[in-house]
């Protein structure tokens, strides 16, 4: 899974944005992204290939979504690595306090 | 607190901190191996090899090695890290890429480096310090999480933390 091939695209990650706000059908995509629809296509063809977006089939109507999982991912290790920093920015605190003492 | 970007470098994260000490002491503690030993790293890891070299395109070579016998498998373990300087703005700020390495200060060409960013400012009588990490590529990433994993312990994020060399 390609998430940063993906997401590392300024159009992918506009719809991205867009759809944080609720699923879009292509035609709904392109017009607020203001490009033409071939292009969304194939935009929303790359996020679905890495998993970031996912089709809701309704009735006649194909509506894009963002799944959870990938951004979860990327929550997890976000959370690491504030764990990380924050407990050498508690040493670093303690340390700077007895300094001064 | 602590925020994660997706940028089309890579993944930023970001975190920041307020210290109740001046500028030129913070940027200091950061940056003098006589300072570094007694806070770098995670609870029961000491830094027992420090050689810092503060100039751009200098380098800091660096082990922790866990002393912390309630942390099992790791106690005694070591971890040779390199950080090369790239910019520095004394005493506001620097940047600097991070490599694991070895006791001969070698880079390991096969494990994931990273690009950190420190800012320094005075702020309400203390400094801020804020720090941005960039990870350039999601293998990167996914390497240093799958050595966490594969341990299953707590302390994932010690461990990310002995992995990438700090």
């Amino acid at each position: 899974m390609a998430l940063f091939a993906a997401l590392a695209e300024p159009s992918r990650m506009r719809i991205v944005s867009l759809l944080r706000s609720g699923s879009l059908s292509v035609g709904e995509i392109a017009e607020r992204l203001q490009i033409r629809q071939p292009q969304a296509s194939k935009h929303l063809k790359v996020l679905q290939q890495a998993g970031i977006v996912e089709v809701e089939a309704d009735a006649n109507r194909r509506h894009y979504r963002l799944r959870a999982e990938p951004f979860e991912e990327l929550e997890i290790w976000a959370k690491g690595y504030r764990e990380l920093w924050n407990e050498r920015f508690d040493r670093l605190d303690d340390y700077l306090k007895r300094m001064q003492d | 607190m602590g925020e994660m970007t997706i940028k089309a470098e890579g993944l930023e994260f970001a975190m920041e901190r307020v210290f109740n000490a001046p500028k030129q002491k913070v940027f200091a503690a950061f940056t003098e191996c006589e300072h570094l030993k007694h806070w770098w790293g995670p609870r029961g890891w000491e830094l027992t090899a420090c050689d810092l070299d503060f100039r751009p395109e200098g380098s800091w070579h660096y082990c922790m090695t866990c002393k912390d016998e309630s942390q099992g498998e790791f106690f005694g373990m070591e971890s040779w890290g390199k950080s090369v300087y790239r910019a520095i703005d004394a005493p506001n700020s620097f940047v600097y890429t991070d490599y694991f390495s070895d006791a001969e200060g070698n880079i390991n060409a096969e494990m994931p480096p990273s690009d950190t960013t420190l800012v320094f400012e005075e702020f309400e009588g203390g400094t801020k310090v804020v720090s941005r990490t960039l990870y350039d590529s999601e293998e990167s990433l996914k390497t240093v999480i799958d050595m966490g994993m594969e341990h299953g312990i707590r302390e994932t994020w010690d461990r990310l933390d002995e992995y990438m060399g700090r």
